[in-house]
């Protein structure tokens, strides 16, 4: 067991990591290397500047609030929830003061962000049941949706075991010795991190993020990187 | 003049927008035997450079194409 | 399939594949929410009409072939095959396709169904399984072009029998021809289609203003496009630009032709002349007082259909509009705007597949239909031939009682000269107070 939870640790995030950099990049890389279409792709009326347009776009989905207001709330909560959600992991290695301008605890958002994480995934995985979503929806889309609501669920109930339940026994310290042990590059796993009660959910936590990360670049999940672009070809 | 060529099928071709007299003569040219004519008669001035390449890339004949003052007549044999 | 078959097609496939191709393959995140946008689909739910669901089978065969996921893990995506049964799907999601993009207004990413659409195009033209139809009319085309010095005195033929139809509509000047053909260093190379209708009301026009124009030898409207065939697209265009580039013009102006404008325009590449349409040019001869147009000829409701490759891909949405200002006092815009415009239905090469496509294109637009009814208008006017055949025959076959006319021969026919009172200055109230009709 103790092997598992090492190999998951280390050597899998180490990996999970390096196939998200490389994989990223070089998918990215074969897209922009590929010609430009000759013409122009834009849609009327246009408005200026294209490129600022572009942008709001891809951040606000206006088409989605207009003509799907349900699944917007939906997905702007979720998008928008990765924010506190990266600041939390990052303060996980260390504290920043700009972070703290509005003060919090660390994982910001009180339990609430991945508790709205969670239930966005399972409003996003329950509409691809029903028609016509469902028949445009492939095998994958649900599996991606599952894996995120895995990675999700197990590492909110990190969190919500700390603030809600008091749990004391696997604590932001523990997290942080191992993360920056992993970021030396002198791995070291902390008997917290390995033996505590809830170490099985720290380690389902790091396994179904790092499946994630590794699938990233090879999935549809890529449109955090080509929304933008990809509205700028509308917008012209 | 309609003595000399003999029509098998009259196809009524006047004023349809572009490119429909083109489509309709392919169709009715299938409609006739090999060797039999058509009489396409069309209104639009088009058709009098549409036709002869029509019938280049499709292998048929034009006996004769008569140029009336509003209407054309085509006499076209099926060859392929 | 052969495997020789398949692997020139799968040629073909990388051969074309832009950056945008690759970013509309890699990138849908069905979320669904272009159901909603293809009139084919509002008009008959079926999933094959879902945009997303039609750009998905060239998707599953891009997967295959192209990604390593695809050969790894093909249940994930679905990764399919490249066979026989996939081009007879290709076909039916193609050929269904009307190409007017509406779906792009709705997709969160902008994808572009009508270029993935274009893909299987070009596939199914691979395979030798593209429409007949369509096919023979981009040869015809082309031929006509090759061998112009063969059909040239046809032309000149043809030509001199629509000038008594032009003078009735405006008297040019003596001496000067009402339809000039091939001058040398005209202002401007008018590119019609291959039929009266195209030709005479422009020719009125640009007489009336005073225009150094010229006829182009060649027909506007491109079969290749169409067919989704690029080769024979710039085939057809190529004759174009170099006429334009032989007789030095300054500007070439697109027929009503959405298809025609749209490649003309975005294909040409840069050129030392313009690309407009002629519901530009009207536009601005009446902005500028070259012309001069009747508003009392025009009575009763009238509203304007977008060709979606003039206004939604081609930009030109105003002019129309302002046109309409000069020549209806009741213009009523559809509902909601321009941006949401339904397709006519008969786009994609659709019409021009003529009787074999009607049942289907009737069927696919009664969402026009009811788009129509719903101003109240007794004139659609459009600018776009193909349009033009397939509105009139929505109206035929839905008994609309309504009338289809095209913008050029609405402004001919309501031509007027300095002396009789024109209405150049069209008090600037009528648009904001009848065009809004409540929805
Ligand atoms: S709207 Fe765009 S992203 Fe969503 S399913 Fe349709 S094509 Fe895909
Ligand atoms: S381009 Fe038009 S016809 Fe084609 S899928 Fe999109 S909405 Fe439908």
């Amino acid at each position: 067991m103790q092997t598992l939870y090492y190999v998951i640790l280390v050597p899998m995030t180490y990996l999970a990591f390096a196939v998200f950099f490389i994989g990223t990049g070089l998918r990215l890389f074969t897209i922009y290397r590929t010609p430009k279409y000759p013409a122009a792709l834009q849609i009327f009326p246009e408005k200026h500047p294209g490129r600022l347009w572009a942008i709001h776009d891809a951040l606000l989905l206006p088409t989605i609030r207009k003509h799907n207001p349900l699944l917007w709330v939906f997905l702007m909560l979720f998008h928008i929830g990765f924010f506190p959600l990266i600041i939390g992991h990052i303060e996980l290695f260390r504290e920043f003061g700009i972070f703290q301008i509005i003060p919090h605890e660390v994982f910001p958002g009180r339990g609430f962000v991945g508790l709205i994480l969670c239930l966005s995934l399972l409003f996003f995985l329950g509409r691809r049941f029903f028609s016509p979503v469902r028949e445009i929806s492939t095998p994958g889309d649900y599996f991606l949706l599952i894996l995120l609501f895995l990675a999700a669920l197990f590492g909110s109930q990190m969190d919500w075991a700390r603030r809600w339940y008091g749990y004391d026994a696997l604590l932001v310290e523990n997290y942080r010795d191992y993360l920056l042990s992993l970021l030396y590059l002198k791995p070291e796993l902390n008997f917290a991190v390995l033996n505590s009660g809830h170490a099985f959910m720290l380690v389902l936590h790091v396994f179904f993020a790092n499946l994630f990360l590794m699938i990233f670049p090879f999935s549809k999940l890529m449109h955090a990187f080509t929304s933008v672009a990809m509205n700028k070809l509308r917008r012209g | 003049m309609n003595d000399e060529i003999k029509a098998d099928k009259i196809l009524d071709l006047k004023d349809l927008p572009c490119p429909i007299p083109v489509v309709k003569i392919s169709k009715g040219i299938k409609e006739v035997q090999i060797g039999q004519v058509v009489e396409a008669h069309t209104t639009d001035p088009g058709s009098l450079t549409d036709f002869p390449a029509w019938a280049r890339i499709t292998g048929n004949e034009i006996l004769k194409t008569e140029k009336g003052d509003k209407v054309f007549k085509f006499y076209i044999r099926r060859v392929k | 399939m052969d495997q020789n078959i398949r692997n020139d097609l799968l040629k073909l496939f990388r051969e074309n594949l832009s950056r945008a191709m690759k970013l509309y393959l890699e990138t849908c995140s069905r979320c669904g929410l272009c159901v909603q946008a293809c009139h084919v689909h509002a008009s008959m739910p079926q999933l094959r009409y879902i945009a997303a669901y039609r750009a998905e089978i060239i998707r599953k065969i891009y997967q295959k072939y192209f990604k390593a996921q695809g050969s790894f893990f093909p249940r994930l995506s679905e990764a399919k095959e490249l066979n026989d049964d996939a081009l007879q799907e290709l076909y039916e999601v193609a050929f269904s396709c009307t190409g007017c993009r509406r779906c792009m207004v709705y997709c969160p990413h902008g994808i572009d169904t009508e270029m993935l659409m274009s893909m299987a195009k070009l596939l199914l033209v691979g395979a030798r399984r593209e429409p007949e139809m369509l096919s023979l009319l981009a040869d015809t085309s082309i031929e006509k072009g090759k061998s112009l010095a063969l059909f040239k005195k046809d032309f000149l033929t043809g030509i001199k029998s629509l000038e008594s139809r032009v003078i009735e509509k405006w008297k040019c000047p003596a001496g000067q021809a009402p339809i000039p053909v091939d001058v040398q260093g005209a202002d401007i190379l008018y590119v019609p289609l291959s039929g009266a209708r195209s030709i005479i009301p422009a020719a009125a026009i640009f007489n009336a203003a005073g225009r150094n124009w010229t006829l182009s030898f060649f027909e506007a409207v491109n079969f290749g496009a169409f067919l989704g065939d690029p080769a024979r697209t710039r085939l057809i265009l190529e004759r174009i630009i170099d006429e334009a580039r032989r007789l030095k013009v300054k500007k070439v102006v697109a027929c009503e032709c959405g298809t025609a404008f749209r490649v003309m325009k975005q294909l040409s590449g840069k050129q030392p002349f313009e690309v407009v349409s002629i519901v530009q040019e009207m536009a601005r001869y009446l902005r500028e007082g070259l012309i001069r147009v009747n508003r009392s000829r025009c009575n009763g409701p009238i509203t304007y259909h977008d060709p979606c490759q003039i206004a939604r891909n081609g930009g030109v949405i105003d002019e129309p509009r302002e046109i309409l200002r000069h020549l209806a006092q009741d213009f009523r815009e559809m509902s909601p705007d321009p941006a949401y415009n339904w397709c006519c239905g008969g786009g994609g090469g659709l019409v021009a597949m003529g009787e074999d496509t009607l049942d289907f294109r009737m069927k696919s637009a009664r969402v026009k239909v009811d788009q129509i009814l719903a101003t109240g208008a007794k004139i659609v006017v459009t600018a776009c031939e193909n349009c033009h055949t397939q509105l009139s025959d929505l109206n035929d076959h839905y008994k609309m009682g309504v009338e289809i006319r095209l913008l050029s021969s609405m402004v001919a026919d309501a031509l007027v000269g300095p002396e009789e009172t024109a209405s150049t200055n069209p008090e600037k109230q009528t648009l904001r107070e009848t065009t809004r009709i409540p929805a």
